[in-house]
């Protein structure tokens, strides 16, 4: 049972994880939300999308930071506008933003997010020893924070943002500006904490992959609208036509015997991309390889990159 | 590496609900606070003038007891008139009234320091590390963040101003030994409350907004200095030289010491005392004339009578409006200063209402 648990009863129970329906947001001249209507299921969700998409206004108006111009929405259950405060009560929050303040050791810190979420000083303070052993700051809890490295930093907002064991994780760009030993223990800390701990997860990135290593699925926005949604598996689809070779002996002379067949061909790493004609069956590559004398020692159908799930979704809008 | 790694743990407490999380945020600024030495010495200085008032009141109470504790320090009455020494309580509240407002003025200057020192970095370091995505993506709402900061400048004054008041007013109390002192003096007490409340709520309010203008807190103290000190100058010079009625409402402490007066009445116990001290005053004259029978007057004091009277608060003096001191009460109404400090309250709470706007922003 999660911290949420201390709410009304009418969140312990919904379909969804997050649910909007036509949500409207604009600053000024500016419209960050037109209209957006999307389910989230639960498990990790990755929110993709271009710098100015919406992605940050609308983690705002899942916690009811923001006076929305239209539409609803529910998240655990609660409706955005009527319960904002039980929605913070319940879901924890990683910003972009640092907001450390200097003067305080780690652990203080942490207890202090909890205090302001509504635990008890005690429990705040015992709570923030174990999240701060779990995120790897055991060591460093008793250190003012503004002597933590970058990383560091990231891992004590992590801390304070489930020392009230939430149900629902929103990291907002977590792994920006960090070295790549860093980033790995940022992406693992949400990995374990979406997979092992069974906290949901809401991975706001502009990093594919590092939405691709930790979420099960995507939700892509641009311009403030939804661009495409769904499990990642499922999306990287394979193509029917496009297949990824890898043969042992000359690539080279087997791509030119393709070509030959009017088979087009292009070396990537160690291997072929092979795009077949249309009515042209796999097995022609296994007749080309044996006219050349090669060995196929791979032969999948290629998937499409998270990347090119993007790429096209914000090619479509445009 | 822990012997015994427990990973990570659900945790099935209790949440608390939304009412104090105020608490929360000024009991965490009170302890950032109270790692500054200076706030402590400040703190430690604003005890002294305690101690002199509580002093003041345990001697004054002996005094209406005409307790043989005081013969060593019957020197310090001498110079007192008749009518007091012959029945202090009929004085009991005006004296205590004085030793209030004395202690009260002298308080101000402590608080204004001591909100100088505790008051800058309660908003501006939160906008300088953007700390607010700490507090309002939690369920803490702004009237939360605001009183929590409040709070903290609430403590400090109140530890200098409202808690010396309420432990002198209980040492007088005790050592009057008289119950009829509550209902003599507790006007008193709620004057003094009052007065450290609006200096609370002023003050706090003001630091607040200012604080909010700026990510530096060397400009929100030396903005904070600038109304403090400059506004007090520029209200005196002016008022020496134009001599305009509006002229004292320039400063700051000013408009809350003329609260503090009209709060505490202290104009009509300044008046008190000083016909007593004419009264004393000519009486001396009248024994020291020549008379017939060629001996001098004598005037009998059970304390021994002093060599000169003393002079009556505000002698000399030739009108109300020229006269400075301890005991002259400014001549424009206490109104004028009240919509000062309700001006300054309200344009303070816009500021705050403007540049703390929770996260409902672009960016």
């Amino acid at each position: 049972m999660h911290a949420g648990s201390g709410c009304d009863e009418g969140t312990t129970e919904f379909a969804m994880l997050i649910e909007l329906d036509g949500v409207t947001k604009t600053y000024g001249k500016v419209t960050a939300l037109r209209g957006l209507s999307v389910t989230f299921p639960e498990g990790s969700i990755g929110l993709l999308g271009p710098n100015g998409a919406g992605k940050t206004t609308m983690i705002r108006s899942l916690l009811g930071l923001i006076a929305l111009d239209a539409g609803s929405g529910r998240v655990l259950g609660m409706d955005i506008r009527a319960s904002r405060m039980d929605i913070r009560q319940a879901v924890g929050f990683v910003p972009e933003d640092e907001c450390l303040f200097p003067g305080v050791m780690g652990v203080q810190f942490v207890a202090y997010a909890g205090e302001l979420v509504g635990m008890r000083s005690r429990d705040a303070l015992q709570r923030a020893h174990e999240v701060l052993d779990y995120v790897g700051l055991g060591e460093a809890r008793y250190r003012r924070v503004e002597s933590y490295s970058t990383g560091m930093k990231q891992r004590l907002k992590i801390a304070s943002a489930i020392v009230h064991d939430p149900r629902l994780l929103i990291l907002d760009e977590p792994t920006n500006g960090m070295d790549p030993a860093g980033r790995e223990e940022i992406l693992a800390l949400a990995r374990d904490l979406s997979h092992a701990k069974g906290m949901s997860l809401v991975f706001s990135s502009h990093l594919l992959p590092d939405v691709e290593a930790v979420c099960d699925d995507v939700v892509v926005l641009g311009r403030g609208r939804l661009l495409a949604q769904g499990r990642i598996d499922a999306l990287k689809q394979p193509h029917d036509r496009q297949f990824e070779v890898r043969v042992k002996g000359d690539q080279f002379a087997f791509a030119g015997r393709l070509a030959a067949r009017g088979i087009d061909s292009a070396p990537a790493d160690d291997h072929l991309l092979v795009q077949l004609p249309e009515g042209t069956a796999s097995a022609v590559l296994w007749e080309t390889a044996e006219q050349t004398g090669e060995q196929v020692r791979a032969l999948r159908p290629r998937r499409s990159t998270l990347e090119e799930v993007f790429l096209s979704a914000v090619a479509e809008q445009d | 590496m822990p012997i015994l790694d427990q990973g990570y743990q659900h945790w099935n407490g209790q949440l608390m609900g939304h009412a104090w999380r105020w608490l929360t945020i000024a009991r965490q600024g009170c302890r950032a606070q109270l790692k500054n030495r200076w706030v402590w010495f400040m703190i430690l200085g604003a005890c002294l003038p305690a101690f002199i008032l509580s002093g003041f009141l345990v001697l004054w109470g002996l005094f209406e007891q005409k307790s043989s504790l005081l013969t060593p320090l019957l020197f310090l009455f001498q110079g007192l008139p008749d009518e007091v020494r012959a029945g202090p309580r009929g004085y009991r509240t005006t004296f205590w009234t004085l030793a209030f407002n004395q202690f009260l003025d002298v308080q101000l200057f402590f608080a204004m320091a001591l909100v100088l020192l505790v008051g800058p970095e309660l908003i501006s370091q939160d906008l300088r590390f953007n700390a607010m995505p700490l507090y309002f993506a939690r369920p803490v709402r702004r009237l939360d963040y605001f009183a929590g900061k409040l709070g903290v400048i609430a403590v400090y004054l109140g530890a200098i101003m409202v808690v010396p008041v309420l432990l002198a007013f209980g040492i007088g109390f005790a050592f009057s030994l008289d119950p009829l002192v509550i209902r003599d003096t507790w006007r008193v007490l709620v004057a003094s409350l009052a007065y450290g409340a609006i200096v609370v709520l002023s003050a706090g309010t003001l630091m607040l907004a200012i604080s909010s203008l700026s990510r530096n807190s060397r400009f929100v103290g030396a903005i904070w200095i600038g109304l403090w000190v400059v506004s007090g100058v520029a209200g005196t010079v002016l008022n020496q030289t134009i001599h305009k009625d509006w002229c004292p409402l320039l400063s700051y402490t000013g408009n809350l010491t003329r609260m503090r007066d009209a709060l505490l009445d202290s104009q009509t116990a300044w008046d008190k005392v000083a016909a007593l001290f004419k009264a004393g005053q000519d009486q001396i004259r009248q024994a020291s004339r020549p008379n017939p029978f060629g001996r001098r007057g004598r005037v009998n004091f059970s304390l021994g009578p002093p060599l000169q009277p003393p002079a009556p608060p505000g002698a000399g003096r030739t009108s109300t409006a020229n006269a400075s001191g301890p005991w002259q009460t400014p001549s424009y109404p206490w109104q004028w200063s009240a919509a000062v400090l309700a001006g300054l309250g309200a344009l303070s709470i816009w500021v705050l209402a403007t540049r703390v706007r929770s996260l409902d922003r672009l960016r």
